[in-house]
């Protein structure tokens, strides 16, 4: 695609990323850090779709879409801060962080700067997604496979980890639950559930 | 075939209209409907009566929240609206009428539909209202669960089509339409229309179990911006249903736009009877039959099909 429209697309949409990938860092909760970086991935989705990668740039529209919602869910769940509305520090190891980043920045720039990138507007190749598939399923195969295997793993392991009942028992077994007090001790008693298996009480 | 597109400006126009009209329609079909199935003497004139309750609900205000995330709460119902826009783009409208026909049609749809998850989630979210929280969770726990179903059916329709282009999806059920050849997908794409527009049986995040969730704590405008933004919603959903298994624009005499919309409107009629006639389904209960049930339905329908196409 060329033309005006296309620029000025591609230059807000590019302002659009960094503006809301920054906002991740300036926010206080984790649900708006988390859809903050949702609308950055969702304009260079975008921007590939300007460059004729279509199907890339809208796949990356819904995987990052899901991914983004079970990472708000997920990061409420371990950050102990009930729906993210409690205000929160957003930065941890920010010196380490910031050197990361000029590197990684300077080295993406003297990609863009130094590289020898072919410079001809592409007018509607017909067959970058048949070519896409062909590579994936392809060439790729092994890579793709052990990606996705590696993701399933994952997955399986943060479910498993945040399940209430497994196979070891309760996940709150043994736990105590506090007192109004900071200091004083816990209850002496363990945090009662409901077993949904029996239907009358007596342990405790 | 290139993909058939409107100029620019025609596109916003027939694109609001559509949006619009179908969710007036949607409205008045949901009255209609709703007062035959109550025995209803005057059923015709239900739609009609329905603007009082429309008036009513203008009116009433919402409730003040602590602290609620006021943009995300505006831009909400806004951006579920906009991602309908962005289902509708993709749909044909008649032969060689779209507003977008493009090449990753069934892709762009199944963006739509996660995103209309956040959009969802954000609306119950930014009320920081207990129960409204609860149906943001609920939402994105049902979504999950029938997400996959809905990528399944729209690659199956895709099969015989050789295309991931609506356009070419209505034009590979020239000869026989999809509904027939396919008899799984329609019951399965209903699920995903009433669980993305969260419809009758599935209107989990907004139920009545939970007060009705994320819009308990929205009033007058808010309330009717997100009502129209459900039922704009569900006339997409008409419509894509009419064009991935009704053959779309296809049909004799008449034109294509007015054939797609006859089936769009009887569409919308079932899934509004269904909403009516079928109890809201318990949560954890719709969640075990969506992995356990209709998700292996759904494998063993992509199964079938790329078997037939491959025959």
């Amino acid at each position: 695609m060329t033309g005006w429209p296309v620029d000025v697309a591609f230059w807000v949409l590019a302002v659009g990323a960094v503006w809301f990938g920054w906002r991740v860092f300036r926010t206080d909760s984790m649900v708006r850090a988390t859809f903050a970086l949702l609308v950055s991935f969702l304009d260079v989705g975008a921007i590939m779709v300007l460059l004729l990668a279509e199907y890339l740039g809208v796949a990356l529209f819904f995987m990052m879409a899901v991914e983004m919602t079970v990472m708000a869910i997920f990061m409420v769940a371990y950050m102990m801060n009930p729906a993210g509305l409690n205000p929160m520090q957003m930065v941890h190891q920010p010196r380490v962080a910031v050197v990361a980043g000029v590197l990684a920045a300077a080295g993406l720039a003297a990609v863009a700067w130094f590289a020898d990138l072919p410079s001809v507007a592409l007018v509607a190749p017909q067959d970058t997604i048949r070519e896409l598939g062909l590579e994936v399923m392809g060439e790729s195969m092994i890579l793709m496979q052990t990606a996705g295997i590696t993701l399933l793993a994952t997955m399986i392991g943060a479910v498993a980890l945040t399940a209430a009942h497994g196979r070891f028992g309760e996940a709150t077994s043994g736990s105590r639950p506090p007192r109004l007090d900071p200091d004083a001790e816990p209850v002496e008693q363990e945090m009662a559930r409901p077993d949904p298996h029996a239907h009358h009480g007596g342990h405790g | 075939m290139t993909p058939a597109t409107l100029h620019p400006l025609l596109a916003v126009v027939v694109g609001g209209l559509v949006l619009a009209g179908g969710a007036v329609v949607v409205g008045a079909l949901d009255a209609v409907v709703g007062a035959a199935v109550a025995g209803d003497p005057r059923p015709a004139t239900a739609g009609v009566r329905a603007w009082r309750r429309v008036v009513l609900a203008w009116r009433r205000p919402g409730t003040v929240t602590e602290r609620p995330d006021l943009v995300l709460w505006v831009v909400a119902p806004a951006a579920y609206v906009g991602v309908a826009a962005l289902a509708l783009a993709v749909l044909p409208l008649g032969d060689g009428i779209a507003i977008a026909d493009v090449r990753t049609g069934i892709v762009v749809f199944g963006a739509v539909e996660v995103l209309a998850m956040v959009a969802v989630f954000l609306h119950g979210w930014a009320a920081n209202s207990a129960l409204a929280l609860v149906g943001a969770y609920r939402f994105v726990a049902e979504s999950l669960s029938f997400l996959l179903l809905s990528m399944f059916v729209l690659i199956a329709a895709a099969l015989p089509a050789e295309s991931m282009a609506f356009g070419e999806i209505v034009a590979s059920q020239q000869g026989l339409w999809n509904v027939v050849r396919q008899p799984l997908g329609l019951p399965l794409f209903t699920v995903v229309a009433l669980g993305t527009t969260f419809w009758g049986p599935l209107n989990l995040p907004d139920g009545a179990d939970i007060a009705t969730g994320t819009s308990l704590e929205v009033g007058g405008p808010a309330y009717i911006a997100w009502q129209v933004a459900r039922r704009a919603m569900l006339a997409v959903y008409a419509i894509a249903t009419s064009v991935v298994f009704l053959g779309g624009h296809l049909g004799p005499v008449l034109p294509g736009p007015v054939w797609l919309a006859l089936k769009s409107v009887v569409v919308a009629s079932g899934f509004v009877w269904l909403g009516h006639r079928v109890g809201r389904v318990p949560m954890d209960r719709f969640v075990r039959v969506a992995w356990t049930v209709l998700l292996p339905l759904s494998f063993l329908h992509l199964a079938v099909t790329g078997a037939v196409v491959l025959l």
